[in-house]
């Protein structure tokens, strides 16, 4: 997407009122609220991040047919760290949750357009 | 949830009343917009388009019936290009290319509207709604 595209005021107004009330809804402030949590939270984020690391250095290296069974338990032995995490299991849920709240939102917009808004705007992307 | 908070009930979810209202004002602000109705007009005039629909039904039709030869990429060096040609026959068809043209100023509208919503509510938007994008 051309990155000087301009969106209409009218249009850019009404974006920044939806994502108000977005960041309102249960969903939405849950998942936000455990984002900072775990943002707040050194030891529980650089244990997030080193388990995804592993995870996509792992898949790199199985894509080789190089993975060690040391490699194996390695990860496993990161991701119960990980599922033991209480900060880190709450910013997966409350992710899960906010994800799931959004089709909602689309299907009201896409019904007043009739098309299907979230697959307009995922056209092109990447 | 506050205790103030309304909920309505969706096909897909429930919704907060405030959400489901300032989504309407979204969709209804993108629906004023000069890309819309640019696309809402491409899309009659393709509908009235005899011809043009007689092309892309041809097209589809050949499509379907070389199906499953696609998927498994066993498609005949003949029919590849017959249905090559029904696609040119189509595409070539001025409202098809209208309506290609206005849906894509749309989309481009659209994804930067739905980045504005992205970038403010820490989710992608589309992603998380199925699209599959990223």
């Amino acid at each position: 997407m051309d990155t000087n595209y301009s969106v209409p005021h009218e249009i850019s107004t009404a974006a920044e009122q939806l994502a108000k009330a977005i960041l309102r809804a249960g969903p939405i402030a849950a998942y936000q609220q455990a984002k900072a949590r775990l943002d707040g939270d050194t030891q529980a984020r650089e244990l997030l991040e080193r388990f995804l690391k592993t995870q996509s250095d792992l898949r790199v290296r199985q894509s080789r047919n190089a993975v060690t069974q040391s490699d194996v338990d390695e990860l496993r032995a990161l991701q119960r760290e990980v599922h033991s995490n209480q900060r880190i299991r709450n910013y997966a849920e409350t992710q899960q949750a906010a994800i799931a709240y959004l089709p909602a939102i689309n299907q009201e917009i896409s019904q007043l357009l009739g098309v299907d808004f979230a697959s307009l705007a995922g056209r092109g992307c990447c | 949830m506050s205790r103030n908070t309304v909920a309505l009930q969706t096909e897909t979810g429930t919704l907060d009343l405030d959400v489901h209202t300032a989504a309407h004002a979204f969709a209804q602000s993108l629906a004023e917009s000069a890309e819309f109705q640019a696309f809402e007009c491409a899309a009659e005039r393709l509908g009235q388009d005899e011809v043009a629909q007689n092309a892309i039904q041809a097209f589809q039709n050949k499509q379907q019936s070389l199906q499953m030869l696609l998927q498994l990429n066993a498609i005949g060096t003949e029919d590849r290009a017959e249905l090559e040609r029904l696609q040119e026959a189509f595409l070539d068809q001025p409202t098809v290319l209208g309506y290609v043209e206005a849906q894509e100023k749309l989309a481009t509208l659209c994804q930067a509207a739905a980045n504005l919503l992205s970038e403010r509510i820490g989710l992608s938007f589309s992603a998380c709604c199925g699209s599959g994008c990223c």
